[in-house]
């Protein structure tokens, strides 16, 4: 078996190839944002123009830097040091980077370029961290090796520095692995939603007596808007593995599962690839490192469950049951999974083991804030210019990622709301986008920071429209054991649906809040967070609820009860219009067209087709 | 893809390493899953008998899962994501067209299997929203006109025999 030391070594040797590359080499990021806008046809355009063109080039496939915008990316590496990242390379825009970038020593593709991987201008290219998608990220700690390295070669992980933390620890007292990750040392916390203390839960287990015990990690990324876990797990999933290895040594575990949603085929390939080459390197199995300590682990591939993000939910999933969620006590450290002790923790929480142990806890909480150190990954949806991954400290304003990094809303529209942590983190009013991104702040205004989804919403959303979203969620992922999550969700539903159809009653803003109440008994996280958004926005946007109940009137027309399209005047786009109609609810007379009201659907086709003439109008508005 | 004339035989090989208490129900219904299509009733049993549990138990688990399916899937599956995303430009508009055009609801299917409407979750290309994924592959940002076309070249597609 080699040593760290002699892993390592080998690891440089292949690495070398990246860092000072013998002849050009082009990287193609091959991640699921990416693949969905055409990277596996990019990557097979590349193969093919290099070789028709018999050019003398390496072709690899890396992770995703987090700028989803610009995807699919290729990065273009030169024996003179030179290394520019290209965005939104489609394939049949390869001949043209292919030609400009490689057809002379110097070359560049500027109409494609994004950024140069050096502090420097490259060839009249900005550096890639002068973006301001980049520039609001001070420190990539978690995202370092994102869309630098190849997320299926263990080498490039090794070579720079992964599996140190875990050769350190392994040469480590349990106690003071133990110490490092602690509050009184770097003060990790767990990154799915609970902000619990890591090395707290962590002693839980080291102390509970039975044996085997268990290592979870929860990669079920649940919350829609939220993609921070698929970005570590296709980018850098060693990082993960090798948290975990430190969490099992520190705590006694000897057997580990990686929990996977199904929507993410993906990382599953790639963790299950990373698994094995760490098994082949002595990383994982018996006597790690020829230290002794042997612990192994597998992946769990979920199949379509929100509350099986919910630990216990969890836990009941990999015991081969429905993946409800149980009554605690007892707590998973004494009774998990199979009865046996088990530590369940979010996969970027883990990713965060090997840095600490690696650089040590000081320089770990030398950014943050003093209550929360280190930095937090976030994803940004919705209603922005630039939808991505990023990496910031504790304590970032809200601001620099709505308006630095995003862009801010579409031009023409401004920022309405910003809802955190997943459909049941809550939403907060756009007065709120100075607030600090850390748990306390967020808790104080009945939100929650969550597990890193931010979605951006503007003044085009209808807040009631987005709540009934919410609870629907909460209610369609209800499991349903406890009959205050399932009754009160589907309540809440019913209640917001009348109030979005123009049947709301004066007395449902009290009859949310009661239900809220009552929905804070609930047996696990789900039901008790479910009305979360709602509270929010009954305080935030009471005027807004108000309208709807008592005006009758959708202000954002977006309710389809209270909205009504109309024809008035003429377009050259009605016949088409009118034949887009799914309903075929336009009807022409002579030269005029009009809507048939009782077969409208309210899809909007024909307003997209005829703008000038299609009008969304109130349902029930008054003349005066 | 879906071959319901597969006997018990062929998936008890695919149960052949299955063992209880080992974290391989999902394992093992996906592998069938990935083999039939879907997951067909005679598995249950099976799937009972080497789990040491009871079929009640297993059919309480296959339903738990919107991912595992106990019926074939239509021809195409046009699955629509439900994320916020995609809400807030407008994929309520973009669901009720589409079932308009198929006259179908949710998780349902033409009458001839020709096409079917799947419910998912968000799995973070939002950069694309609103979108639809027609067998897995993403489709967007989509108008609502775009996709009454896309949904009506299917239905229209697969009528001609």
């Amino acid at each position: 078996m080699m040593t760290y030391r002699e892993l390592r070594q080998q690891a440089e040797q292949t690495w070398q190839a990246v860092e000072s590359p013998p002849r050009p080499r082009i990287a193609v990021g091959v991640t699921t944002c990416s693949r969905a806008v055409g990277a596996d046809e990019t990557l097979e355009a590349i193969r093919q123009e290099v070789s028709r063109r018999g050019l003398d080039a390496d072709v690899a496939v890396t992770g995703c830097w987090g700028l989803c915008y610009a995807e699919p990316m290729v990065e273009i590496a030169k024996p003179d040091g030179s290394r520019i990242l290209y965005q939104q390379v489609t394939a049949e825009r390869v001949p043209q980077l292919i030609e400009e970038a490689l057809a002379s020593p110097d070359g560049v593709c500027q109409e494609l370029a994004l950024g140069a991987v050096s502090p420097q201008p490259v060839d009249g290219v900005r550096p890639l961290s002068s973006l301001d998608f980049m520039a609001v990220q001070e420190e990539r700690r978690l995202m370092n090796n994102c869309g630098v390295i190849e997320p299926e070669s263990i080498d490039h992980y090794i070579a720079r520095g992964g599996y140190e933390g875990l050769s350190k620890a392994l040469n480590m007292p349990q106690e003071d692995v133990l110490w490092e990750v602690s509050d009184a040392g770097a003060g990790l916390w767990g990154r799915g939603g609970a902000a619990f203390p890591t090395a707290r839960k962590w002693e839980f287990l080291r102390d509970a007596k039975s044996e085997p015990k268990y290592m979870i990690g929860n990669a079920d990324e649940g919350d829609p808007g939220s993609f921070v876990n698929r970005t570590l797990m296709e980018s850098d999933p060693h990082g993960i593995i090798e948290g975990m290895i430190i969490g099992a040594y520190a705590t006694g575990a000897s057997y580990g599962y990686i929990y996977i949603r199904e929507e993410y085929p993906l990382c599953v390939e790639r963790m299950e690839l990373a698994l094995r080459q760490a098994r082949e390197r002595g990383l994982l199995g018996e006597s790690i490192l020829g230290s002794g300590f042997s612990y192994d682990m597998e992946i769990v591939r979920g199949a379509g469950s929100y509350v099986c993000g919910e630990e216990t939910g969890l836990i009941s999933s990999v015991e081969d049951a429905r993946g409800m969620p149980k009554i605690r006590p007892p707590f998973p450290a004494q009774s998990g999974v199979f009865a046996k002790p088990t530590n369940v923790n979010n996969v970027e929480t883990y990713a965060n083991v090997p840095l600490i142990l690696r650089h040590g806890a000081e320089w770990y909480s030398s950014v943050g804030t003093d209550d929360n150190t280190g930095t937090k990954m976030f994803s940004l949806s919705g209603h922005i210019q630039r939808v991505g991954v990023l990496e910031v400290p504790f304590g970032t304003p809200v601001r620099r990622l709505v308006y630095g990094a995003a862009g801010g809303p579409p031009e023409g529209r401004s920022l309405k709301a910003i809802q955190p942590g997943g459909p049941l983190g809550g939403i907060l009013h756009a007065d709120n986008v100075d607030l600090a991104l850390e748990p306390e702040p967020f808790r104080e205004k009945g939100a929650l920071l969550g597990s890193g989804g931010l979605v951006i919403i503007d003044d085009s959303a209808c807040i009631v429209d987005m709540c009934r979203y919410f609870e629907w969620f909460a209610e369609d992922e209800s499991c349903g054991r406890c009959s205050t999550c399932r009754g009160g969700t589907q309540r809440m539903v019913e209640i917001l649906r009348r109030i979005a159809n123009g049947d709301g009653r004066p007395s449902d803003i009290d009859l949310l809040r009661l239900l809220a109440d009552a929905m804070r008994y609930a047996n696990c996280a789900h039901g008790q967070a479910a009305p979360t958004a709602v509270m929010n926005s009954i305080e935030a946007f009471l005027d807004e609820y108000q309208e709807h109940i008592e005006g009758k009137r959708c202000p954002a027309k977006v309710c389809h009860g209270l909205i009504r399209y109309e024809i008035t005047g003429k377009s050259y786009g009605l016949p088409e219009a009118a034949a887009i109609c799914p309903t075929a609810a336009i009807v022409q007379q002579d030269d005029d067209y009009a809507i048939d009201q009782a077969l409208c659907i309210k899809c909007g086709a024909c307003r997209e087709l005829a703008p000038a003439a299609v009008h969304v109008v109130d349902a029930f508005a008054t003349s005066d | 893809m879906t071959d319901t004339t597969k006997t018990p035989p062929e998936l008890e090989q695919l149960l052949a390493d299955l063992k209880p208490d080992n974290a391989d129900l999902l394992a093992v219904l996906h592998r069938i899953q990935d083999a039939y299509g879907y997951v067909p009733p005679q598995a249950i049993p099976l799937l009972a008998e080497k789990l040491h549990t009871t079929p009640a138990m297993i059919y309480g688990a296959i339903s738990f899962y919107s991912e595992i399916r106990r019926e074939p899937p239509a021809r195409t599956t046009i699955s629509w994501c439900s994320g916020p995303a995609c809400r807030l430009k407008g994929s309520e508009n973009m669901r009720r067209a589409l079932e308009a055009v198929l006259g179908i609801g949710l998780e349902e299917s033409t009458d001839d299997k020709a096409v079917g409407l799947h419910l998912v979750q968000c799995d973070g290309t939002c950069a694309l929203a609103p979108l639809v994924r027609l067998d897995g592959h993403p489709k967007g940002p989509l108008t609502v006109s775009e996709a009454i076309r896309l949904a009506r070249e299917l239905k229209g597609k697969e009528g001609q025999p």
